[in-house]
């Protein structure tokens, strides 16, 4: 998605010089406290140890490994991605509390690298997430992976890095292209309607066709069945 | 006491304690990238993860008992803080004592046991059903232990202990009279705050981080509050009980800093123990030492 529209437009609250203050703070202690939660997807998460530990220590830049997508702020995709993982990929994605970031390191989540021809991978990341942030190279060195990272930061500093928003705004586009893969029948847990509808980020890429389509074989959602015992039984319906 | 002095003093022993408890987290990052040949975080780093934190656009939340229990995991700490006397001001520690303190730290275990008991993650619970376990293994041995400082000094009332042992100077430090329960102490000490060869309800690798794991936004941050706290009043307790409290801000923090080092420096060399480990270990090692250093005040 690249017209014109989608360019960020940066809205800061005008008048009280203290707000300003304020949010220039808030975005400064966002783009230096970073949780990222590494994805590994593919080989290219083997540069990730280096780029953490002795040799090249990321916890200088503040950017921290954390283990669950509720506490993450980056989610790093480490490789080509199989039609079977981006479906945990989305879930993933779907659980981080925005704002959040996408890193695609690698070349495979470019432009599907060298499983181009593999009927198994999808090929462009962007296509079922917004990205922020592409690291090529098959596999980046541990250089470039913080090369990128620190470019992310300048981005969430100077208030660029929105993308999160994208996702709601054209829900439907995204949708459309993970129902291609994935089949009609395809709804992730998170109800991303109703919470475009909180951060009040509705526009007109949010509802389409796609959209229609889940709501008519959507399931609501049900907590889940909270029970001791070994009574392990699939519920029949 | 003047109303307004007490209620100044009850504002600012928990500001202080966070102050402390940030720079507290900040040496223990700086400690453990030092030992891993790594540069380590900036000054700030634990000040900006709050607010980052607490900026968070999306914070979900489970319910109201998760809100409460998030609260109270602070909150225990925050009643605490007011119970450690500090240079120049004891707050309301000679009313309290130090039985009241014992209970008033056991509040965020329990609170953070009714947050996570509403996320209704298998993580969160087994993190937190560890996490009892443990508070289980190591207030036996710190009951012990504290018992006979209080025995020793006569007193449960914390402002007395450090009296007592600021009355003689070096000699009569907690430390010098009792090296046995001091070094009990330092166990249970080490085991209370988590940190890894008994780090078993963490457990990143294995559980997810356990009780963290449905914590998003403030939520989360309000766990990297509490764990300031925390750092603060185990290691300021320790200093009460058995380093003489501090006459100046400045003996104060040093032996703060310096006792909050010994554990955090061995914790990480070490991988970590397994739940029934932990008991067998606390329940033998430091129970023994506590008794016969509690023989020994006898
Ligand atoms: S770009 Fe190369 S290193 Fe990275 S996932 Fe693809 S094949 Fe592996």
């Amino acid at each position: 998605m690249s017209s014109i529209k989608q360019i960020p437009v940066i809205t800061e609250r005008k008048g009280n010089p203290l707000a300003r203050v304020f949010d220039e703070f808030v975005r400064f202690c966002r783009s230096r406290s970073l949780f990222i939660l590494h994805y590994c997807t593919g080989c290219g998460a083997i540069e990730l140890p280096p780029a953490m530990t002795s040799r090249f220590d990321m916890e200088r830049l503040g950017i921290q490994p954390m283990v669950s997508p509720r506490q993450a702020d980056i989610l790093l995709i480490t490789g080509y991605v199989s039609i079977k993982t981006l479906k945990r990929v989305i879930l993933t994605y779907e659980q981080m509390g925005s704002p959040k970031y996408v890193i695609g390191i690698c070349s495979c989540t470019v432009n599907g690298g060298m499983y181009w021809q593999s009927y198994a991978t999808a090929k462009k990341l962007d296509e079922y997430m917004p990205v922020d942030l592409y690291i090529a190279g098959c596999m980046p060195r541990p250089e470039a992976v913080l090369a990128g990272l620190q470019k992310l930061m300048d981005r969430i500093h100077s208030g660029e890095a929105n993308s999160w928003e994208d996702y709601f705004r054209n829900y439907d586009y995204y949708l459309g292209n993970q129902q291609k893969l994935f089949g009609e029948n395809w709804q992730t847990p998170t109800d991303i309607i109703t919470e475009a509808k909180h951060y009040d980020l509705i526009d007109e890429g949010t509802f389409g066709k796609h959209t229609q389509l889940l709501e008519q074989h959507q399931k609501p959602l049900e907590a889940l069945d909270m029970r001791l015992g070994h009574d392990l039984k699939e519920p029949t319906e | 006491m003047a109303p307004m002095e007490l209620i100044i003093e009850l504002l600012l022993m928990p500001l202080v304690a966070f102050v402390v408890g940030m720079m507290m987290v900040l040496m223990m990052r700086r400690i453990a990238a030092k030992l891993q040949r790594r540069i380590g975080p900036p000054f700030f780093q634990p000040l900006y993860d709050i607010v980052k934190l607490h900026s968070k656009q999306t914070q979900i939340s489970h319910g109201l008992i998760h809100d409460i229990g998030i609260v109270m995991a602070m909150g225990g700490y925050i009643a605490a803080e007011t119970l450690l006397p500090v240079p120049g001001m004891t707050g309301i520690a000679e009313k309290g004592g130090i039985i009241t303190l014992l209970y008033l730290m056991m509040i965020p275990s329990l609170g953070l046991a009714l947050g996570v008991g509403q996320c209704a993650n298998p993580n969160g619970s087994i993190g937190i059903a560890r996490a009892l376990t443990a508070m289980l293994a190591y207030d036996i041995p710190l009951v012990i232990v504290i018992f006979g400082v209080a025995y020793a000094a006569g007193t449960t009332n914390l402002v007395d202990i450090i009296a007592v042992q600021q009355a003689g100077g070096f000699e009569t430090w907690g430390a010098v009279q009792m090296p046995v329960l001091a070094i009990a102490g330092l166990i249970a000490m080490h085991a209370s705050l988590g940190k890894q060869p008994f780090e078993i309800y963490i457990a990143p690798a294995e559980i997810a981080t356990g009780p963290m794991v449905e914590m998003s936004g403030k939520y989360l941050g309000g766990l990297f509050v509490m764990q300031c706290f925390q750092l603060y009043t185990t290691s300021v307790l320790y200093v009460s009980l058995f380093l003489g409290g501090g006459t100046t801000w400045f003996d104060f923090l040093l032996k703060s800093f310096l006792v909050l080092a010994i554990p955090v420096s061995i914790a990480y060399l070490f991988p970590r123990y397994r739940t029934e480990d932990l008991l067998r270990l606390m329940w033998k090692w430091p129970v023994m030492l506590g008794l016969i250093g509690v023989a020994f005040v006898l």
